[in-house]
C-alpha cells in the first residue's frame, strides 16, 4: 500500500456567502480503516462530505483518489470513481421495488423491464455477502427505516465502491440495528474499502472508529487514532474549553413559574416527538435548553406557546398555560416558515403580534397613525437595515428578516418568552442586542426558555442549562450530555 | 413589482395578444379594432353594454379575491352564483304570490337570500378543505355541476312558471326588478352595487383587523397558527365571504337584467371571475378595472361579431392569456432568487 492509495482533501475551502463553511481543511482517509469526521452541528461535516461525493463545488482545494484528482462537483464522475455516500436522508424511490431501487443507481438512464434483475444483481450478492436476506420484488415503501437503510448500504455496494461515506447513519436506527451495522461497518472495513463515518455521538465513535479527525466551525482541529484520545478530549476538540457548570442562583428568590411535568408532545407525523419531559422554569430566569437540531426542539417550543397540543401537566403560576390570559413571545426556529409572512411588508409583519394591541386598533380597523409610529420605532429600536416599514420583508437579509420577528417578540414585556436560535444569522453587535433584551426580559420577571444548538449562546445566557435528545430532556452533566453518550 | 405598474403592463401584454389574435383570424385589424371599440364605447348604448358586462364579472371577481387572497383557490364561482340565484328565485315566487308590489325592499330581500345561498354552498366545500382535508379546487368544481342540475330540476319542478310550459320560472314584475337609470338602456343598480362593492372589499382587506388576518392567513398560515389565529376558521369565513359575493353576483344579474332563471342562466360569470381577479392582482380596486376591461371586450366583440365571422370567442382566447400569464408571472417570481438570499446552508 502506497502512501497516495486512499482519499486525500488538501485545503479545502468552501463559502456560502459570508459564511465559511470550511477553511482549509486537509485530510487523508486510508483504506481498510474507519476514519470518523466528529463535530457540532454546523462544523462543517456535511459540507466536507458533499465536496467527496461531489454535490457540493469548493472554492478551492483538491481531493486525490489513490493519486489521481477527483473531478469536483460531480456526483456522477465521482460515484463512477467509487466514491458512494449513503445519505442520512435516503435517497430511495418509495414506490419501486428493491431491485428497481438497486437497478436505478447502475443505470445511465432508463432501460426496459427485464434488465432490472440483471442490474440489481451486485447489490443481492453484497446482500448474500453481508448476511442480509431480502425480497428483490418487495416496495421500499414497506420496509422498516433501518431496512430502508440497508437497501441504501446495498445500492452504494452494487458498483465498484472504494469509498463509502455513512452520513450520521445510527440516527434512525434502534439499538440492535446499530450494533448490526456496525458489523457491516467492520465487514466493509477489513474488504479494503475506505470507509467514513460522519458523527456527533462520541460513544459511538469511540466504539467504531479507528481514527478520527474533529472539526469546528469550519476548521479542521485535530486528527488522530483512536487509542490516543478519550471522551474528554473529543468533547474539548469538538467545542473547545467546555465551560465550567454555572453556579446556579437561589431558588427562594425566584417566584414560580413554568412547570411542565410529564410532557408528551406529538410531531407533526404522529410520532412521540417529546417524551415524559419535566422541567421548571421560575420566572426572573432562562433555562437553556441545547441539543442537535431535530430531537424535539420545534415541538417542544410550540406546545410551550400552547399551539400544540400537550399531554401532561403544562402550568404557568399554577394556571394552565393560555395565550389568552397571560402573554406569551415566540420566536420560532424557522423564521421563514413559522416566522414571517414573505409576500407582506416590515409593518404588517411586524403587526402579526401587534394586531392585539388596544392601542393600534379602532375597534374593528386599524388604527394606522398609531401603527406607523409603532413599526418606525421598532424598525429603528432594532435597527433594521429598510428604506421604510413598507418594504415587502423579503427583500431584507435573512439577519434583518430575523430582527423583524425578534423585535415583535421583545416589543413587550411577557409572562413566558420561548426563543429558538434567536440569533441566527445575526451579526454581533445585532447578537448582543437581543442577548440583553432576552436578558431584559428576564429580569423584568420573565420566564425565558431558551432552545439553542449554539452552546456558546446557551452558556453565555442561560441560568440553567438541560439537553435535548431523541425527544427527552437531560440534566446538564458536562461533556456526556452534551454528545448523548448515553444514548 | 408595484401592483398598478404589474396591471397595465399585463393590460397592455393583452392588447397586443388581443391584436395577434385579430390577425389570427385573418380579419383586418384597424376595421376590427374599430368595431370592438366602437362597440363598447361609441354611444351611451355601448357604454350601457359594457357596464352591464362587467357588473356580474365585477362580482364574482370579488369573490375569488376574497378566497384566494385567504389561500383557498375557490373554483366554484359558477356554482355559487347558480345556487345564489335559485335561492333569490324561491323568494321571488313567494313574493309574486304574496303580492309583491306590497312589500317594501322585496328586491332588497331578494339579493340579500341569493347572497346567503352562494355562501352556503361556498360553505360546504371550506367546511369539507377545513374540517375533512378535501381540495378546494376539487370540491367546489363538482360543487357546480350538482348546481346546474339543482337549477334544471328548480325550474322544472318547484319554481318552474305557473303555466308549466317551459323549464323556467316566471318573469318578476317591475316593482322587484333593480331599478334603471335611463329606460333606453340596461344599466341598473346593481353595478352601482358592484361598484361599491370594490371599496368595501377593499377597505375590509386593507383598513381591517378581520382583513390583515385574512391576508396574513392566506400569505402563511402556518405563521397565523403559532400567533393564535387559527387558520381553518379564517378560511371557512373567508369561503362563505367569496360565496355571498357570488351569490349576489346571481341576485344581480337575476334582478338586474334576465328577471327570470332558465337554464341558460348560466353564462359563466362564476369562471370568467377568475382570470379578472388574477388580472387584478387579487387587489379589489384593480379587479374592478380588470372587469371593465372584460366587459368592454364582450360588449365590442359582441359587434364584431355581428360583421365578421370571429365573436365573443376572442374573449376567451385573452382570457386565457391572462391566466397563463398570472401563471408565468408566480413562476418567474419564484424562480428568481430574492435578493440578498440566506447565506446560510445547512451543514449537520
Amino acid at each position: 500500500m502506497t502512501a497516495k492509495s486512499g482519499l486525500h482533501v488538501e485545503n479545502i475551502v468552501k463559502r456560502f456567502g459570508s459564511l465559511t463553511a470550511l477553511e482549509n481543511v486537509s485530510a487523508s482517509f486510508r483504506p481498510g480503516e474507519i476514519h470518523a469526521v466528529l463535530g457540532e452541528n454546523g462544523a462543517g461535516k456535511s459540507t466536507l462530505m458533499g465536496i467527496l461525493s461531489g454535490f457540493v463545488v469548493p472554492d478551492s482545494g483538491t481531493v486525490m483518489l489513490n493519486g489521481n484528482p477527483v473531478p469536483v462537483g460531480r456526483p456522477f464522475d465521482c460515484k463512477r470513481l467509487g466514491i458512494e455516500m449513503i445519505h442520512q436522508h435516503f435517497t430511495l424511490v418509495s414506490e419501486f421495488t428493491i431491485a428497481e431501487n438497486f437497478a436505478l443507481s447502475r443505470l445511465p438512464g432508463l432501460l426496459s423491464s427485464s434488465e432490472v434483475s440483471a442490474r440489481a444483481e451486485p447489490s443481492l450478492a453484497a446482500a448474500t455477502r453481508l448476511g442480509w436476506e431480502l425480497e428483490p420484488g418487495r416496495r421500499v415503501s414497506s420496509l422498516s427505516v433501518g431496512a430502508q437503510q440497508r437497501i441504501e448500504i446495498l445500492k452504494a455496494l452494487g458498483g465498484d465502491a472504494q469509498v463509502i461515506i455513512f452520513d450520521e447513519p445510527t440516527a434512525v436506527l434502534s439499538p440492535d440495528e446499530v450494533e448490526d451495522l456496525f458489523r457491516v461497518l467492520r465487514q466493509l472495513k477489513s474488504d479494503g474499502h475506505v470507509v467514513i463515518l460522519i458523527a456527533h455521538k462520541l460513544s459511538e465513535v469511540l466504539s467504531i472508529a479507528d481514527h478520527v479527525t474533529v472539526l469546528r466551525r469550519g476548521k479542521w482541529i485535530a486528527s488522530a487514532p483512536i487509542a490516543d484520545v478519550d471522551e474528554r478530549k473529543l468533547a474539548e476538540w469538538m467545542v473547545g474549553e467546555l465551560p465550567p457548570p454555572l453556579a446556579e442562583r437561589k431558588g427562594t428568590e425566584l417566584v414560580p413559574g413554568l412547570v411542565g411535568q410529564d410532557l408528551t408532545v406529538l410531531g407533526d407525523r404522529g410520532e412521540a416527538a417529546i417524551k415524559n419531559c419535566s422541567f421548571e422554569i421560575k420566572r426572573g430566569e432562562i433555562l437553556g435548553i441545547g441539543g442537535v437540531d431535530g430531537n424535539g426542539q420545534l415541538e417542544l417550543a410550540e406546545a410551550l406557546v400552547a399551539v400544540r397540543p400537550v399531554a401532561g401537566a403544562l402550568n404557568f403560576a399554577g394556571k394552565q398555560v393560555n395565550a389568552e390570559e397571560m402573554r406569551i413571545s415566540y420566536v420560532p426556529q424557522d423564521r421563514q416558515h413559522d416566522g414571517l409572512a414573505m409576500g407582506m411588508t416590515i409593518e404588517e409583519n411586524l403587526l402579526i403580534t401587534g394586531h392585539r394591541k388596544p392601542m393600534l386598533r379602532k375597534g374593528p380597523f386599524l388604527n394606522f397613525r398609531a401603527l406607523n409610529q409603532w413599526a418606525n420605532e421598532l424598525v429603528k429600536r432594532f435597527s433594521v437595515k429598510a428604506n421604510s416599514p413598507a418594504d415587502r420583508v423579503a427583500g431584507l437579509s435573512g439577519g434583518n428578516q430575523q430582527k423583524v420577528v425578534v423585535s415583535r417578540a421583545l416589543d413587550e414585556q411577557p409572562d413566558l418568552l420561548v426563543v429558538v436560535n434567536p440569533t441566527r444569522g445575526l451579526d454581533i453587535r445585532a447578537t448582543e442586542y437581543v442577548h440583553s433584551k432576552i436578558q431584559e426580559a428576564r429580569d423584568a420577571g420573565a420566564a425565558v426558555a431558551l432552545f439553542s444548538t449554539d452552546l456558546d449562546e446557551i452558556y453565555a445566557l442561560a441560568d440553567r442549562v438541560m439537553f435535548l435528545s431523541r425527544g427527552e430532556l437531560i440534566a446538564d452533566t458536562g461533556a456526556e450530555s452534551l454528545f448523548g453518550a448515553k444514548a | 413589482m408595484n401592483g398598478f405598474l404589474r396591471f397595465g403592463l399585463l393590460l397592455a401584454g393583452l392588447i397586443v395578444v388581443l391584436l395577434l389574435t385579430l390577425a389570427a383570424f385573418q380579419l383586418p385589424i384597424v376595421d376590427s379594432v374599430k368595431l370592438i371599440f366602437d362597440g363598447a364605447f361609441s354611444d351611451k348604448f355601448a357604454w350601457s353594454r359594457s357596464a352591464v358586462k362587467m357588473t356580474p364579472l365585477l362580482l364574482t371577481g370579488l369573490g375569488m379575491v376574497i378566497a384566494w387572497r385567504a389561500g383557498v383557490y375557490n373554483i366554484g364561482g359558477e356554482g355559487q352564483f347558480v345556487v345564489g340565484a335559485i335561492f333569490g328565485a324561491a323568494v321571488g315566487k313567494g313574493l309574486i304570490g304574496a303580492n309583491a308590489a306590497a312589500i317594501p325592499g322585496g328586491s332588497l330581500l331578494i339579493l340579500v337570500v341569493c347572497a346567503i345561498g352562494g355562501a352556503l354552498w361556498a360553505w360546504i366545500a371550506g367546511w369539507l378543505y377545513v374540517r375533512r382535508g378535501v381540495e378546494v379546487v376539487i370540491s367546489t368544481i363538482l360543487l357546480n355541476f350538482i348546481a346546474i342540475q339543482l337549477l334544471g330540476f328548480a325550474v322544472s319542478g318547484p319554481l318552474q312558471e305557473q303555466k308549466r310550459q317551459v323549464p323556467q320560472t316566471d318573469l318578476l314584475p317591475d316593482s322587484l326588478m333593480l331599478a334603471r337609470f335611463d329606460r333606453q338602456t340596461d344599466v341598473h343598480l346593481g353595478t352601482v352595487l358592484a361598484l361599491v362593492m370594490a371599496v368595501v372589499l377593499t377597505i375590509f382587506l386593507y383598513r381591517t383587523v378581520a382583513g390583515y388576518r385574512l391576508r396574513l392567513v392566506g400569505d402563511n398560515p402556518k405563521v397565523a397558527r403559532v400567533n393564535y389565529i387559527d387558520p381553518g376558521r379564517v378560511q371557512l369565513s373567508a369561503m362563505a365571504l367569496s360565496g355571498a359575493m357570488c351569490g349576489l353576483a346571481g341576485g344581480v344579474e337575476y334582478l338586474g337584467l334576465v328577471g327570470q332563471l332558465g337554464t341558460t342562466f348560466p353564462q359563466q360569470w362564476g369562471f370568467l371571475g377568475i382570470p379578472v381577479a388574477l388580472l387584478g392582482g387579487l387587489n379589489p380596486m384593480l379587479t374592478a378595472g380588470a372587469a371593465f376591461f372584460f366587459g368592454a371586450l364582450f360588449a365590442g366583440t359582441e359587434n364584431l361579431a355581428r360583421f365578421t365571422p370571429a365573436g365573443t370567442t376572442i374573449v376567451y382566447v385573452i382570457q386565457a392569456t391572462a391566466v397563463l400569464a398570472y401563471v408565468g408571472l408566480s413562476g418567474l417570481k419564484k424562480a428568481r432568487p430574492k435578493p440578498e438570499e440566506e447565506t446560510e446552508s445547512t451543514p449537520s
